[in-house]
């Protein structure tokens, strides 16, 4: 089985995924490491290292409120949902994210050799 | 969810979060099993990739932000558990800082009470103390014309108060005399006393024209009249004059200034209880009236000193000799016991004394810590191997330290609380002083065990921490430190010890045994020169005349009991003399037994002629004869010199004497000498018998010289005591410290001690080579300590009695004693090496 390529993501990036993933509805911590799996095409994977103490810190900051209760196999697990300031946090983050690429974009795709 | 809730629910928390990896550990597996891995493989492969569960956990506590708190919780229970685990060290350790501790608090707690704690009054913020200054001139008192221009028309007070101590005064016909204070009517309802029974002064019903009353003190009351509570409405004669009891204050009730006296008069009243007395009417009245007052709402202290100045300026129109060029008035708050506002600098000496005491008890504490963090040195390895950071490491032990510094202060209050009790009740408190810590003694005592905890302990943790084997730079700073204490602490005891001995054995230059002096007290009757001088020529021809008698005299000033003191100074050659004058009727001589060395005393009504005490003579004419030369730029000449006494201050050899013929305008302050040829107490009743036949209205104080001179050297004794008290401490201290250290070094030379005795070194040798390291910081500490007492001494001059604070034998004796206790505290744990099993040693290593 070949493995896909991993790579580091940026300090904070990964708040910024979950955010944005958990923003789609209730869901518990092996789900979000799941659909980011997925829909980055198995180019993410997520270590239960850091996924776990970023959710809790995302917690601890009120971004996140967990319930417990009962999955689709019918087991207790615990369910993160998104709060009133997790989402004003997630509209900023995701904004900054985008001028940061942005920026990096445009230098990145100035010729080389040519100063302004 | 708060810390606090998130910390208070810790169990829970942990159980969520192992449910929530568990939940996400077996999803992964039944992924996997459902992609055609077996159960066990399954396993084996989501274990691998979760990593270490119990690391997973931690940082998500970490990340929880509350894990410092837990950790330190976590600490706690594991420093209790390791303390617990060795109690001999703990036991030391808290017994020795909470000496260290105790010692500190006591002298704060003290310190607290006489001037932070305010006195239990009715506002205390308000109550001010009100003072006269001027360049040249201090005055606690303000005379009582003024106070009232002041209180009439100063807006900064709300109320002004005046209080006035007087001469003990006879109870009916007790012999044990009570000392009472006038207090302006105003008094008690300002301070918002209350009255144990009956009712205090108040301002319009007792007044200068109303039935003379009194208030008793609780304490007089239980005293003299068993708490009887119907002594109110009855009379008592107080120095003869009949007065009504009107009531007894609190028990509680805290008088101003210092001031414990055992009844209350009616300042109003003066004049009754002290016939011919004008302190309210004469502006010159020179007794001490204290001033005290309430700012007004919303008047600052600086404010106040504001108006008074101005005051002050439009009573010196009509005043102009009674208000000082430059007067002004100082406001300091009231409500205090003592201020200490310009006191001498006895307070950082006893604050530097205790201080050294905590240092020894601290460095103790370090050198204990270094010899355990050894003993420790497997257990840390481990935990380092195990993967333990630094700093977590590092915070465990700290917080081992502080739990430390925490028990030795919790060990340190009921040790300084009991102590104190014993001071207040040894020393006469007033009952409202109480020894139970508050809030900032308790404060006081954590500090300090926080101090303790964190300045001596650091650094050995961090050696420890760092596994440093060669500890021998803080050992010696610690011996240092030790040695260095220790000695001031000996060093002061032994000059102080010598001062006592000095002062007790050490012939005064008169003979006072047998001398009672007679003190009419004419001057608050209002005496006239005249009627003075009358008076106290039929005293003392009356007093020759009665059998036992040899000699009686007047003097200004009587040895040992005299309650003012005057000195002048002169310069001869660049040298400052310092001078006690004296002003003598011509037996005085005799009466004193000073004997006359040169030329002759005073004749009778005599003018113009000095005599010089021996040391002032050689000082102003060196080798030369001082008789027949002119006395300064006066027209005095003199006419004899006698033998040098240390009639005014036992403690100052420096001074010398003079002595004048009395002058008739201080007759009313004359003092009359009786030697009798046996003992002078049975003279009592005699000389009670003719001062009453002579003039009805004074009650002479009739005091034995011998009593004013235990007075003076109790009040050395105790300094004395107290010192070599702190000293013993000190030594304790000292003496388990270097045992320890010392034990310590032979425990890690052991292997080394055995080969050399196996290779037939002798003892000396083995001694000399362990106890080498500590030679050179004992030398440094000792050299250490002489120097700082050598100036902590010249503080101390005046309380030494004669003896130099550079005395040799002190100084030899302490140091010889310092050297002996630790010669012998260093060579138990080496002699216990030489009786090692060299064989098992070296087969154990």
């Amino acid at each position: 089985m070949e493995t896909p390529p991993k790579f580091d993501l940026p300090q904070g990036t990964l708040d910024l995924l979950i955010l944005r993933v958990v923003a789609l509805g209730p869901i518990h911590g092996y789900a979000i490491a799941q659909r980011i799996q997925m829909i980055s095409k198995e180019a993410l994977q997520i270590q239960q290292g850091s996924l776990y103490p970023a959710l809790h810190r995302l917690e601890n900051k009120n971004f996140l409120v967990a319930e417990w209760g009962p999955t689709e196999t019918g087991r207790e697990a615990k369910f993160y949902r998104l709060t009133a300031k997790g989402l004003t946090q997630l509209k900023i983050e995701t904004e900054s994210w985008e001028r940061l690429t942005d920026v990096v974009a445009t230098i990145l795709k100035h010729p080389l050799g040519e100063p302004s | 969810m708060n810390w606090f809730q998130r910390l208070s629910k810790t169990g829970r928390m942990e159980k969520e979060l192992d449910a929530e990896l568990r939940f996400h550990f077996e999803t992964q597996v039944a992924d996997k099993v459902q992609a055609g891995f077996t159960e066990a493989e399954a396993r084996r492969a989501t274990r691998l990739e979760f990593g270490g569960i119990e690391q997973v956990k931690e940082d998500c506590r970490e990340s929880r932000g509350t894990l410092w708190l837990a950790s330190i919780a976590q600490d706690l229970r594991f420093g209790a558990r390791i303390l617990a685990r060795s109690p001999g060290f703990s036991a030391t350790a808290i017994v020795v800082l909470a000496m260290g501790i105790g010692v500190c608090t006591l002298a704060f707690s003290l310190y607290n009470i006489a001037a932070l704690q305010p006195l239990p009054v009715r506002d205390p913020a308000t109550l001010v103390r009100i003072q006269r200054r001027s360049p040249a001139n201090i005055n606690p008192g303000v005379p009582y014309a003024s106070i009232a221009y002041y209180r009439d028309n100063a807006k900064s007070f709300s109320a002004v108060m005046a209080t006035m101590g007087g001469t003990p005064l006879v109870l009916n016909q007790d012999e044990k005399r009570v000392s009472a204070t006038f207090v302006s009517s105003n008094y008690f309802s300002e301070l918002g006393a209350t009255a144990a029974t009956g009712r205090l002064f108040t301002a319009p019903r007792d007044n200068a024209a109303s039935a003379p009353v009194c208030v008793l003190s609780f304490r007089l009351w239980q005293r003299k009249f068993d708490g009887d509570p119907s002594i109110v409405g009855k009379s008592i004669r107080l120095g003869g004059k009949p007065a009504t009891v009107i009531g007894v204050a609190a028990e509680t009730f805290a008088s101003l200034g210092a001031d414990d006296p055992d009844l209350w008069l009616p300042l109003l009243q003066h004049t009754y209880f002290v016939e011919g007395s004008k302190p309210l009417a004469d502006p010159k009245f020179e007794g001490l009236i204290g001033m005290w007052g309430r700012l007004a709402p919303g008047v600052s202290r600086a404010s106040a000193e504001q108006e008074m100045l101005a005051l002050t300026n439009q009573l010196r129109k009509i005043y102009p000799t009674v208000i000082w060029d430059h007067e002004y008035i100082v406001i300091t708050p009231g409500a205090h016991f003592l201020s200490f506002e310009g006191a001498p600098p006895v307070l950082p000496l006893v604050g530097l004394l205790v201080f050294l005491i905590l240092a020894i008890a601290c460095a103790n504490l370090g050198g204990l810590l270094l010899a355990r963090g050894a003993g420790r040195e497997r257990e840390i390895q481990l935990r380092f191997d195990l993967g333990a950071r630094k700093m977590r490491v590092f915070r465990q032990l700290l917080t081992e330290n502080l739990l430390l510094g925490f028990l030795g202060s919790i060990a340190a209050l009921p040790l300084s609380y009991g102590v104190l009790r014993l001071v207040l009740v040894y020393s006469n408190a007033p009952s409202w002083m109480s020894a139970l810590p508050d809030w900032r003694v308790c404060l006081f005592v954590t500090a300090m065990g926080f101090v303790a905890a964190v300045l001596f302990g650091l650094l050995p943790t961090v050696q420890t921490i760092y596994r440093k084997k060669d500890r021998s730079l803080w050992h010696q700073f610690v011996v240092c430190v030790q040695v260095g204490a220790s000695c001031v602490l000996l060093i002061l005891a032994g000059l102080l010890v010598r001062a006592t001995l000095h002062t007790l054995y050490t012939d005064p230059g008169f003979g006072y045994e047998q001398v009672l002096a007679i003190d009419p007290g004419m001057a608050g009757h209002g005496f006239t020169s005249a009627q003075a001088q009358d008076y106290l020529e039929r005293l003392q021809n009356r007093l020759r005349a009665v059998p036992g008698v040899t000699f009686v005299s007047i003097a200004w000033s009587p040895p040992l009991v005299n309650k003012t003191v005057s000195f002048t100074t002169i310069d001869v050659a660049g040298h400052r003399i310092m001078i006690y004058p004296n002003w003598v009727s011509p037996e005085f001589f005799q009466t004193m037994q000073i004997p006359l060395l040169r030329g002759r005393t005073f004749h009778e009504g005599e003018k113009n002629a000095v005599i010089l005490s021996q040391s002032l003579a050689r000082k102003r004419w060196p080798g030369e004869d001082p008789i027949g030369k002119q006395w300064e730029k006066s027209n005095d000449v003199v006419i004899g010199v006698v033998g040098n006494t240390r009639a005014m201050e036992l403690n100052n050899t420096d001074a010398t004497e003079m002595y004048y013929p009395p002058v008739a305008k201080d007759s009313s302050s004359m003092t009359v000498l009786v030697r009798a040829a046996g003992d002078p107490n049975t003279l009592t009743p005699a000389i009670k018998a003719i001062a009453g036949s002579i003039d009805t209205s004074l009650y002479p104080t009739i005091t034995p010289l011998t009593a004013g001179f235990r007075k003076s050297v109790s009040r050395v004794e105790q300094i004395a005591t107290i010192v070599s008290l702190l000293g013993s401490i000190a030594i304790f201290l000292a003496v388990v410290g270097l045992l320890g250290l010392v034990s310590y070094a032979v425990a890690r030379r052991t292997k080394e001690i055995a080969i050399r005795r196996a290779f037939g070194a002798n003892h000396t040798e083995i001694f000399s080579s362990v106890l080498r390291r500590f030679a050179w910081p004992v030398l440094i500490g000792l050299i250490a300590g002489v120097a700082t007492t050598v100036a902590l001494a010249q503080i101390l001059r005046r309380m030494l009695y004669g003896i130099s604070g550079l005395d040799p034998i002190s100084y030899i004796s302490a140091i010889a004693i310092l050297l002996a206790i630790l010669a012998a505290a260093a060579l138990l744990p080496v002699r216990r090496a030489f009786r090692f099993d060299i064989a098992r040693i070296l087969h154990i290593e």
